[in-house]
């Protein structure tokens, strides 16, 4: 074996894992694009539920509208490990603990995260809730940092929090005047929700060390969906959402395809958070805020306004950042 | 024989019984629990493989150009793999 074969078996190998992190890099802003796609499509599909009262549009729509997008995700993603001849991954895997690892992170993310959102805009209102749970990116950062030694550059930190900044701006409500004496809950709440979104990723990339990502979310989306099914849906009136639902073809139909845009979604998210790392994967899935306003100038005639614009700009600005690296990108050839 | 494991998670354990092993002698090896299945491909165990080593689990130290001109990497395992096994690794493979 001479140098040169060497080295230039070496310059293969890094250019390997350049562009296996650069595929990473696409495929979690892929999963921040889907995600606004499936936000604007469960919009759609809530739109088309029958009226059912205050109490009801509180509570037991949207977090009804969360159990059917999380199942009907599961189910589409178990339709796609099957034809693939995966489906015995999904047993393997729930019989290891870090399959079961997997199962507490769709816990944290899904009925308790999603729970403490809703809970969050309720108590507190959707001024302090929103904004509060749009710092989830930094809690699993930070979580990162601690539990899985991720080193996190401070050029990614930047990107992040200017992302953060514009999904503030894009979804901030002006607060309503006089704090209730639930507020504090509110805001505890809506905490929760952040800490849980954040655990949910770190949590899920530790299984996956030793899972496949296809089959962490497929279990991921499963387990959430049960669970809200089960355990959450009774206690607020749920089943009386879904059962009306399913008799509307439209509208199960519109929450079927806003699944698959959420399974597709979550899959790259998954898939992205173990190639690039949480602190990446989570800012460049944090551009969903941003595609939901592409989207739905697009094809909802929703006008543009100023904030918009100006949040989704920040948005870009910090996903790029968190992506490319502007030294390597603007050298010759560079690697992003 | 124990039952088996994920594929990724057997994918670990393989590269930890042995000094290095490139994608190939690990599909070889591999084979005769995994052979049948559609997920028995080159791609998918190149994947697995890229995606361990970005969570600094195992190492890719070694790769040559093989007599075709085609690059083949070696991977070993690293301290935070086997630590990793010796945590999670299910009690009827710990012998193996």
């Amino acid at each position: 074996m001479n140098t040169s074969a060497n080295q230039r078996a070496i310059l293969m190998k890094e250019k390997l894992n350049a562009d296996f992190a650069r595929k990473g890099v696409l495929t979690g802003l892929f999963s921040g694009c889907t995600w606004g796609l499936n936000s604007v499509l469960l919009g759609l599909a809530l739109g088309l539920v029958p009226i059912l009262g205050e109490e009801a549009a509180i509570y037991a729509i949207p977090l009804a509208a969360a159990c059917m997008n999380d199942s009907l995700a599961g189910l589409w993603l178990l339709i796609y490990n099957g034809t693939a001849g995966r489906f015995q991954e999904i047993i393997r895997s729930l019989k290891t603990f870090p399959g079961i690892m997997v199962c507490i992170a769709a816990l944290l993310g899904g009925p308790i995260a999603n729970g403490g959102y809703l809970l969050g805009i309720s108590l507190a209102g959707p001024a302090y809730a929103l904004t509060i749970t749009a710092l989830y990116p930094i809690v699993g950062a930070l979580l990162s940092r601690i539990f899985l030694k991720q080193h996190i550059v401070p050029r990614v930190w930047v990107g992040m929090v200017l992302s953060i900044i514009g999904a503030i701006v894009i979804s901030y409500v002006p607060p309503e005047g006089g704090n209730s004496s639930v507020f504090y809950l509110g805001i505890l709440f809506a905490s929760l929700a952040a800490f849980g979104w954040g655990a949910e990723a770190v949590l899920a990339v530790y299984g996956m060390s030793m899972i496949d990502p296809k089959i962490a979310i497929n279990i991921r989306e499963l387990t959430s969906g049960i669970v809200l099914a089960i355990f959450v849906l009774p206690l607020v009136g749920g089943w009386a959402v879904v059962s009306k639902v399913i008799t509307m073809p439209v509208a199960f139909g519109a929450f079927a395809v806003a699944a698959l845009a959420a399974g597709v979604s979550y899959l790259a998210w998954y898939k992205a958070n173990t190639t690039i790392g949480v602190a990446k994967g989570m800012a460049l899935n944090g551009t969903y805020v941003m595609w939901g306003v592409i989207f739905s100038v697009l094809f909802l005639d929703q006008p543009l306004t100023q904030t918009l614009v100006i949040g989704s700009g920040l948005v870009l600005v910090g996903a790029t950042l968190v992506a490319i690296n502007p030294k390597e990108f603007f050298k010759k050839g560079g690697e992003a | 024989m124990a039952e088996l494991l994920p594929l990724r998670f057997r994918i670990l354990h393989y590269i930890s019984t042995v000094d290095k092993a490139c994608v190939e002698q690990i599909m070889k090896a591999l084979e005769p629990e995994y052979g049948t299945e559609k997920q028995f491909k080159k791609a998918v165990f190149m994947d697995h493989l890229l995606d361990l080593k970005a969570n600094f689990i195992i190492d890719d130290n070694d790769a040559v150009i093989d007599d075709k001109g085609e690059l083949v990497i070696y991977y070993s395992i690293n301290h935070e793999g086997r630590r990793l096994l010796n945590k999670y690794l299910p009690k009827g493979w710990r012998q193996k």
